[in-house]
């Protein structure tokens, strides 16, 4: 056995520093002093993680003092659909009361595409929130990478499907659009925040994001159907520019609600070290 | 780029004692929180003091953990590993605690030079132990090493806490791995014939 060989057994093992290695890892250590000292070093136990039993008795005690039954999460698969149920529920309000006149204006493969990349999107943005809901979910991707991609592959994805064409009055249209799509967005962004309030989020940034991006493209979907004016410029950045400013906006808001709990969490610290004062 | 599409899926656990407990604890178990902070407790509070906190820092953020736990215990999906769902939550406290720390610091006014804390006697002979050592990495790689070693998390385990793919979390661990092994060949290096000799 080699160090490399060690190494991998070392990491992949993944157990406590105390419990004993394979004995030709033991054999290696020997002959390597370099590999020998850092198994020595993981393996000893440090004084200072002693606790005393006093403290962990209290803390289990005031633990259990207000402990009551709780009901665990539902299935991902209803969170996924409620994020699912929420998003087209939103859309089709909008279609409604917008009508579809993309649909006319769109060749069949454009309608069909559009169609598809705004609910795949939707799809995954919603499933990386329900995972998002719950530490330690597994995600296959980073939740951070996946908005960056999601923005990523939807600007591609447009400039592809759509060409340049000189429209007059492009920052008036722009504007219009924007400000028709952004109550949808904020519509669809109230049911989203009660859904993720029942989980418990470790990264309010990256989730904000995310559910911003969702929000936003919920805005998306109902210009892309309703807007007939199919300038790339103009979809990409009155129509897909408003999921971008969900996102972004999401960011805000998460970062935001991240310093009130922490300024909360300082305040009510505060609180107390006065209170033990007196 | 970090993409787990490719990936094999690593070995998972099967459910042990401590899922078995939490699942208990979200049944209002009185025996449960003691027997979860007993037996992650000392784990948690290296995985703190791995992090650069000091003690007393150490065990304001174990207990703001369990705290948080309590919280949001109703989250933990029964039959899924604990010890991610734990180290996640305790990686946002931390996290949370650095930056509170750090608010604290800047409107605070030493009065006095405080006298140095007592440091463990490091003599030219001595290799440094695992504090020491892990403190010469950089911080995500410190937390990796830390989680693995100390919470004798699994590489998959880790990557769920740290919302992370596998791959990720085995090129970090394999950059701190190196680093260290480099770090402690210098150093013994740098050590005299006999005392390198004692060594071995």
């Amino acid at each position: 056995m080699n160090c490399d060989e060690l190494e991998r057994i070392f990491l992949e093992c993944g157990q406590p520093a105390a419990q004993p290695l394979p004995a030709d890892a033991d054999e290696h250590a020997v002959t390597c002093l370099a590999c020998k000292q850092l198994l020595k070093a993981f393996r000893l136990p440090s004084a200072a993680e002693t606790i005393s039993s006093t403290k962990l008795t209290r803390l289990a005690a005031t633990l259990a003092a207000d402990l009551l039954p709780t009901q665990p999460l539902a299935p991902m698969g209803c969170y996924l659909m409620a994020f699912a149920g929420a998003f087209a529920s939103i859309v089709t309000l909008g279609v409604y009361g917008g009508g579809t006149g993309s649909f006319s204006a769109m060749s069949p493969m454009q309608t069909v595409s559009i169609l598809c990349l705004l609910s795949g999107s939707a799809s995954l943005l919603a499933w990386s929130l329900v995972l998002q809901m719950v530490p330690g979910s597994r995600h296959r991707v980073r939740p951070e990478l996946l908005s960056a991609a999601v923005i990523a592959f939807l600007s591609i994805s447009v400039i592809v499907l759509f060409q340049f064409r000189s429209e007059p009055r492009f920052w008036h249209r722009g504007w219009t659009c924007i400000q028709a799509g952004l109550p949808f967005a904020l519509l669809a962004a109230a049911p989203f925040w009660l859904l993720l309030r029942r989980g418990a989020i470790v990264s309010p940034r990256a989730t904000g994001a995310t559910a911003g991006l969702l929000a936003g493209l919920t805005g998306t979907s109902v210009l892309e159907v309703h807007c007939a004016d199919l300038d790339l410029l103009h979809v990409l950045v009155s129509h897909f520019g408003l999921a971008a400013l969900g996102a972004l906006g999401g960011f805000v808001v998460g970062g935001a609600g991240e310093v009130f709990g922490r300024y909360m969490c300082y305040r009510s610290d505060r609180h107390r070290m006065v209170n033990e004062r007196a | 780029m970090e993409t787990g599409l490719l990936e094999k899926r690593a070995p998972v656990r099967p459910p042990t004692d401590l899922d078995r407990c939490m699942e208990r604890y979200q049944q209002a178990d009185p025996e449960a929180p003691a027997t979860l902070i007993n037996a992650l407790s000392p784990a948690l509070l290296r995985f703190f003091r791995g992090q650069s906190a000091s003690r007393e820092q150490a065990d304001d953020l174990l207990q703001e953990t369990w705290m948080r736990i309590h919280r949001v215990r109703h989250t933990y999906r029964p039959g899924e590993p604990v010890l991610p769902w734990v180290y996640a939550i305790a990686r946002r406290v931390r996290v949370d605690g650095y930056r509170r720390t750090r608010r604290v610091a800047i409107h605070e006014t030493a009065m006095e030079v405080l006298p140095e804390s007592p440091r463990r006697a490091e003599g030219r002979s001595s290799l440094p132990d695992f504090e020491t050592l892990i403190a010469a990495l950089p911080e995500t790689q410190r937390e990796v090493i830390t989680m693995l070693k100390v919470g004798g998390l699994t590489l998959e385990e880790v990557a769920r806490a740290t919302s992370s793919t596998v791959g990720a979390v085995k090129q970090k661990a394999h950059r701190a791995y190196d680093k260290l092994r480099t770090l402690l060949q210098l150093r013994i290096e740098g050590l005299p014939q006999e005392e390198e000799h004692e060594l071995r």
